[in-house]
């Protein structure tokens, strides 16, 4: 389902006496999350992004601005009308109960309405037949096992024939030709899902997130990973129209952020969930997102996909944002179409005509190549070696911030003075008035 | 194993456990010694020897024999068993429950209101601070024949604490609610205050999650809340559950010294440790220290059951 956010504005009040001004958190935000696509709220902290997600699950209310979820408008809905799934940054767990417990805790509050059935006798008897089979099969492995050296398996099996029978009796219940009232149409009751149901739900749900072997441990007795797929688990499990995943990475070691982060991925195809992900990393943002909406101080800076917004930044603070390391700032000017920085070219602007002024200058780290030649030259202060690359630190007297470039590791380099060309799709100008948008 | 010079901790130790040593151990022990002991003077600390009568007369199972006159008469006590022990345990099962759950209510209802707060809070600690004595007067003017309560409740003029002045007396019920209904008003404050500051470290995340996954207010309180709060719920829970069994102080305060069982009769509102001072002001205090004994024992017995409970039902 479509997700529209129209003019959305949250204004946390200030305390006038004590001279606190109002906070703007998310000022005017407009956007559309397409039915079944990931979109990332990607920002620096306080940037209005947790906000805005909170303000979609219902648990902080707009200002003003209206929420849509397809047809429908949810902004003055409780959250627990809304049908959303929430994964929180620590997951908030409930400590106090079983995996299983907390996997099915939302579907225990569930209501549905579904036909009323007419049990099929013949149908139902085939299936307990056939689970009766498949127990009694069970059973006797059972009994030819040694009680003491095969205890675990003993008990493998005596789970696996619970699990058997409180399925034989969720297919019993489901066998059945619908009711109809007089005029033919079928008769629907609104009802509570039986513990047969919630347990296949959950274990269905576990096994797309893998934490069957988990289920009955606390939340305490896991790792960071297998919590945090136990949160998904639990935002899953009833189904909801929509996913709302905040800063689910940020507690993860790096190793397991990259693999959890797949998964996510995954579980959001294989369910087709229409999902916002915030996250203050643009790596995973880019990474994972459909499309990525860049957030500053409450305002929407850029939304594109993950590519386009590294490529094409429409001004210097999106620029900064996305990339490791970082882009390198300069400060430089436009002459004749020309991006001088100091008294070197770095650019020659083809596209269109520029007026001459002064801008700052972005140089993306993968964006020289070393050339005796080259226009633009620099001092190297340090080289590290990455394995792949080659990371050179280097000193500029016009530089704004720490300047580092990324070159070939088969690239001859030392240091001292060097020269290198610019690629020009790597090279960026921003004017310097407020907006510090992009020139070029 | 390196040998710590560690006599600047004892040092600094010995004040609280000297005076430990003297007040608390040392009568802790003596009590049960002196329970032994038959016909005990604490004047001169003699007794005629050991026995273990003095528990027979306090269960009412061995009688006292006299002779007078030639002739052998054999007394039973039957205080404690038909009165003191039913009445305290009466009160035990009875308050401790109803206030926890009813301070339980206020410190979540307390906790979720934004306005005020302080203000109420402040209020329902109010009874904790006040002499129970104190409290037991006001109350004694709340539940006399003409006073608020029967008014309230339009109740004509039940008795409540008064012995009725035409010979009825006010009967066992009506008492034993007054006297409940003041318990728990007076231990409603500790408790409020040990659940609230529960209240307040638990993660509001939590709610946050349950709301997301639409469980109502009731469901949240008993699946989150509770389990939650469990460990402090254990502790009031014994805590109380010690106090009331040592339930003394609000039988004086709501009845008054000389009205309460033993010399009226009219309510017969006996507990272990009204026994056990009775006895001591009567000079038996082997059996006072008999009754001590027991009642420690009995304490021991439910925290013990309590603790045994909690294993399963705690999340630390």
């Amino acid at each position: 389902m479509e997700i529209r956010l129209k003019n959305l504005t949250k204004v946390f009040p200030g305390d006038k006496k004590k001279g606190i001004p109002d906070t703007i958190a998310v000022n005017n935000l407009d956007v559309v999350v397409p039915d079944g696509k990931l979109l990332g709220l990607l920002g620096p902290s306080g940037c209005g992004k947790s906000t805005t997600l909170y303000m979609i699950a219902g648990l902080l209310e707009p200002t003003s601005g209206e929420i849509w979820f397809g047809d429908e408008e949810v902004t003055r809905l409780s959250p627990e009308r809304r049908g959303i799934g929430l994964v929180f940054q620590n997951y908030a767990l409930y400590p106090h109960m079983t995996v299983y417990d907390n996997v099915a805790f939302p579907l225990t509050n569930l209501r549905i309405e579904e036909p009323v059935l007419e049990p099929d006798k013949v149908k139902q008897g085939q299936i307990m037949a056939d689970f009766d089979a498949k127990i009694a099969a069970i059973e006797k492995e059972n009994s030819t096992l040694d009680k003491k050296k095969d205890e675990g398996k003993i008990n493998a099996n005596k789970t696996e024939i619970k699990h058997l029978k409180s399925l034989c009796r969720y297919e019993m219940a489901q066998a059945g030709t619908p009711k109809v009232d007089n005029d033919g149409r079928p008769l629907m009751a609104k009802r509570r899902l039986s513990k047969d149901e919630i347990d296949k739900i959950v274990r269905e749900t576990a096994q797309v997130v893998q934490i069957e072997q988990y289920l009955e441990r606390k939340p305490n007795q896991l790792s960071g990973g297998q919590q945090q797929r136990v949160a998904i688990a639990r935002a899953l499990v009833k189904k909801p129209k929509v996913l709302l995943l905040d800063e689910p990475l940020s507690n993860l070691d790096a190793r397991l952020r990259l693999q959890t982060r797949e998964e996510i991925r995954r579980i959001q195809k294989e369910t087709g969930i229409t999902t916002v992900f915030v996250t203050h990393d643009q790596e995973e943002a880019m990474s994972i997102s459909d499309e990525i909406v860049v957030m500053k101080l409450g305002i929407e800076q850029q939304r594109d996909v993950p590519q386009a917004v590294y490529n094409n930044p429409v001004n210097r603070f999106v620029a900064n944002f996305l990339g490791t390391p970082p882009i390198s700032m300069f400060k430089g000017r436009i002459k004749d179409n020309k991006i001088y920085i100091g008294q070197d070219m770095v650019r020659e602007i083809t596209e269109k005509k520029v007026a001459d002024q002064d801008c700052t200058v972005g140089i993306r780290p993968e964006g020289i190549i070393v050339d005796p030649q080259g226009s633009f030259s620099f001092q190297v202060e340090r080289i590290l070696t990455m394995g792949r690359d080659i990371m050179l630190i280097v000193k500029h007297p016009d530089s704004l911030n720490d300047i580092k470039f990324l070159v070939d590791a088969f690239t001859k380099v030392g240091v001292g003075e060097v020269r290198a060309n610019v690629k020009p799709h790597k090279c960026f100008a921003f004017s310097l008035d407020g907006s510090e948008e992009r020139i070029v | 194993m390196v040998k710590k010079n560690n006599w600047k901790a004892w040092l600094y130790l010995a004040p609280v456990i000297i005076l430990m040593a003297v007040f608390t151990f040392y009568p802790l022990i003596n009590t049960i010694g002196i329970s032994f002991l038959k016909n005990y003077n604490y004047l001169t600390a003699t007794s005629d020897g050991f026995t273990f009568d003095n528990y027979g007369y306090v269960l009412g199972i061995v009688p006292k024999v006299y002779t007078s006159g030639g002739q052998t008469f054999y007394l039973y006590f039957t205080d404690v068993i038909q009165k003191a022990l039913p009445n305290t345990l009466f009160i035990t099962f009875v308050t401790v429950p109803i206030s926890v759950l009813i301070s339980l209510l206020i410190s979540v209802g307390l906790n979720s209101i934004k306005w005020f707060k302080k203000f109420l809070q402040t209020i329902f600690f109010v009874p904790y601070v006040t002499n129970a004595i104190a409290v037991g007067m006001v109350f004694g003017v709340i539940f006399a024949d003409k006073g608020l309560w029967n008014y309230i409740f339009q109740l004509g003029q039940q008795h409540w604490i008064d012995a009725s002045k035409d010979g009825l007396p006010s009967d066992w019920g009506h008492a034993m609610f007054a006297l409940c209904f003041y318990i728990i008003w007076h231990s409603l404050p500790f408790k409020i205050l040990i659940f609230l500051s529960g209240l307040q470290n638990i993660d509001k995340q939590y709610y946050d999650a349950a709301k997301i996954d639409s469980a109502g207010r009731v469901k949240t309180f008993w699946k989150i809340t509770v389990p939650l709060l469990s460990p402090q719920i254990l502790y009031v829970m014994i805590t109380s559950f010690i106090a009331a069994f040592k339930e003394y102080n609000s039988v004086i305060g709501l009845f008054g010294a000389d009205n309460a069982g033993w010399y009226t009769g009219s309510h017969d509102l006996y507990t272990i440790v009204y026994y056990v001072y009775d006895c001591i002001s009567d000079g038996n205090v082997q059996l006072g220290a008999a009754a001590a004994v027991m009642l420690f024992i009995i304490i021991m017995l439910f925290t013990a059951i309590q603790f045994w409970v909690s294993k399963k039902r705690v999340h630390y």
